[in-house]
């Protein structure tokens, strides 16, 4: 098996075992307000990102270890390839980076240049985006393909040299291949629901209670009014109430007394006053009840 | 005392005895998988679970929606801003939409690499297409409800993209919009045609697609003598429900996420006047957009072309698939045209989506 094919058999299923649990992660750090591609927020996602990368690498490798080289896999595999491609990692990309960026700035100045020549120059926008896009989209792909081959090449070295120190293994190829099943489906299928089920509601809850309840991006336009809460104190309003009443009574004897008092003095003058006619009295009754 | 069944068990065998229970698990979990498990035939299960997730969110963004010109920009406001949690609720469904359009790609690619429209699968392909155009519809009505300039152009878009067709198109565009600008009776037609056809349409044909998919059976995978692959088969349960569990756990994450890394923000509310909006559909339709927008598809019978003409030979190319394509070969790398035929569209598809993008920015 060749370098690039036997870095690639290793780290393409590392990162797509490591990645469920990562995005957990990433998920529960934007529920906290962390935002996880800058830092801090990063560089904790990297810290909580060693052991699951340890532990996908060292799943991975004992796979192909057992499955496609029938050899026995070192016992510290996940440890050893971690903390390997780390350092490679750490000097490779950075560089790549740089690569790939020098390359797409030059492509897209190039392309850019072409259509400054007196023929291209009348080609509509829409045209020109997309081949534009297209001229230099295919140089930064193969240079990216370029790149991530180059990548594989000194993973698969260093998975190599893994390979070199292994024993072949004496067992069948039924015992291999269940031994590597075991890696991934437990026996205990119970056992595993019950855990996977735990965690998922463990991570329910805390993600529940680190969301925000309102959004955390309001709309610049959206007039909130801010509510109005009068607090309700009852002793208060009791007391108040009573005074009210107390008042009202008061007014009402005041009332009633006034009213005795003018009864008394009106009641000689009505004997000598002008009584008004039925039928006015009678207009007015149906007045107010129409 | 451990020999008598526990209530559980009681009640287990009572439901049993009269629905077969048992019979029914070890039909759902029992099948044979050729070949084995492989991440690679998780799509199906994960279009399920998104769909089913729609469903719930779109049930608990209806407590609150009111599906009128008047109020439908108000009250998804007030879900925004008001409504504990609301925010989430409607960014959820709204990413949800595109994890959807995302993974019915992913479905239907699986399927076309590893051959498995191929006799005796066509019926399962040709309802998955139907499916395909479902999924599409919801995107495309639920993208008016919100009622913003997005929804509102978008859709003003994509109808004047549906009644360059010929014969009917005039008459779609007339019944979907019921009026000659998109108002009151848009809007109220999308919701029922959202929230009560699709959802009803889907669920029939998601469970004929299932059916039809027991009936045949898995493909399984297209490399390998039968030897080999009877030799590695398994049963669905416990090791593709497995990966199917994790796969739904890692699409729902993952759309939690994009709920808060872009969460839903609205737009003016909808006017017949753009202002300074550049009206466009939603990004799954942007390369037909881009399309439209190309010098050699400009005029009646170019729009035409574009919009009309190319995607519907294409869906009927792609309907006609299994009756063309008679090879029982299903490897893919035997299988050349088919090979960068794919890669041909999926690239299409990438470069004027993105070109869309770029003309966007262009433009702004």
């Amino acid at each position: 098996m060749s370098s690039v094919k036997l870095g690639l058999a290793v780290a393409w299923p590392a990162f797509w075992t490591g990645v469920p649990i990562k995005i957990v992660l990433i998920l529960l750090l934007l529920a906290m307000g962390v935002h996880p591609w800058e830092m801090p927020g990063l560089a904790l996602l990297l810290l909580l990102s060693i052991p699951v990368d340890i532990w996908a690498l060292g799943l991975s490798a004992r796979t192909v270890f057992l499955d496609r080289l029938h050899l026995e896999p070192p016992e510290s595999a996940g440890v050893t390839l971690w903390w390997q491609a780390a350092l490679l990692s750490a000097v490779y990309l950075p560089i790549a980076y740089g690569i790939e960026s020098g390359v797409v700035g030059v492509a897209k100045a190039v392309v850019g240049r072409m259509f400054e020549i007196e023929v291209l120059k009348n080609v509509p926008v829409p045209e020109r985006i997309s081949i534009e896009l297209v001229l230099w989209g295919s140089v930064a792909t193969v240079v990216l393909l370029g790149l991530a081959l180059g990548w594989l090449f000194l993973f698969g070295q260093i998975v190599r040299k893994q390979v070199a120190a292994a024993r072949p293994t004496a067992e069948p190829y039924e015992a291999l291949v269940r031994r590597w099943d075991l890696l991934r489906v437990p026996a205990d299928q119970p056992l595993l629901l019950t855990a996977f089920t735990a965690t998922g509601v463990v991570l329910v809850f805390l993600f529940w209670a680190v969301m925000p309840v309102t959004t955390p991006h309001p709309h610049e336009l959206y007039q909130k009014e801010p509510p109005k809460i009068e607090s309700f104190k009852p002793a208060e309003a009791l007391q108040r109430t009573e005074k009210l009443i107390a008042q009202a009574e008061s007014a009402v004897k005041a009332l009633e007394a006034k009213a005795k008092q003018g009864a008394k003095g009106k009641a000689p003058q009505a004997k000598g006053a002008k009584q008004p006619s039925a039928k006015v009295g009678a207009q007015e009754g149906g007045g107010r009840t129409r | 005392m451990s020999g008598q069944p526990s209530v559980l068990e009681k009640v287990f065998a009572f439901v049993d005895e009269r629905i077969g229970l048992k019979t029914l698990q070890a039909k759902m979990l029992n099948e044979p998988v050729p070949g084995g498990s492989r991440w690679a035939y998780v799509f199906g299960s994960c279009l399920l679970f998104i769909f089913i997730m729609q469903a719930v969110t779109g049930i608990l963004l209806m407590f609150y929606y009111v599906p009128s010109a008047d109020h439908a920009y108000a009250s998804t406001q007030y879900i925004l801003h008001e409504v504990d949690y609301g925010w989430f609720i409607l960014s959820y469904h709204f990413w949800g939409s595109s994890a959807m359009v995302v993974m019915v790609f992913a479905h239907m690619s699986q399927v076309f690499l590893w051959g498995a429209y191929k006799k005796p699968r066509e019926l399962v392909w040709l309802i998955g297409l139907a499916l395909f155009g479902l999924v599409m519809a919801f995107g495309f009505t639920g993208y008016l409800l919100p009622w913003d300039q997005r929804a509102y152009w978008a859709t003003t878009v994509g109808v004047e993209i549906m009644d360059k067709t010929p014969v009917v198109g005039d008459f779609i565009a007339r019944f979907l919009k019921g009026g000659p600008t998109p108002g009151q009776m848009t809007l109220s037609r999308f919701f029922v045609i959202h929230v009560m056809i699709l959802p009803a349409a889907l669920m029939g044909l998601a469970g004929l697609h299932l059916f039809l998919f027991r009936k045949a059976g898995p493909a399984g995978p297209f490399r390998g003598s039968a030897d080999e692959l009877r030799a590695r088969t398994d049963y669905f349960f416990p090791r593709q429900v497995w990966k199917d569990v994790v796969a739904m756990g890692a699409v729902f994450v993952t759309i939690c996420s994009l709920a808060f890394i872009e969460p839903v923000v609205l737009l003016e509310e909808a006017t017949p006047d753009p202002g300074d909006y550049h009206p466009e559909p939603e990004w799954y339709f942007l390369f037909l957009f881009q399309m439209l927008r190309l010098k050699i598809f400009s005029g009646e019978l170019g729009q035409f072309v574009a919009g009309v003409a190319i995607p519907n030979a294409f869906l009927l190319l792609l309907a006609a698939l299994p009756f063309i394509d008679r090879s029982p070969e299903r490897n893919i790398f035997k299988r050349p045209i088919a090979l960068i035929g794919w890669l041909l569209v999926m690239t299409g598809i990438l470069v004027f989506t993105v070109s869309a993008i770029i003309n966007r920015e262009f433009l702004d």
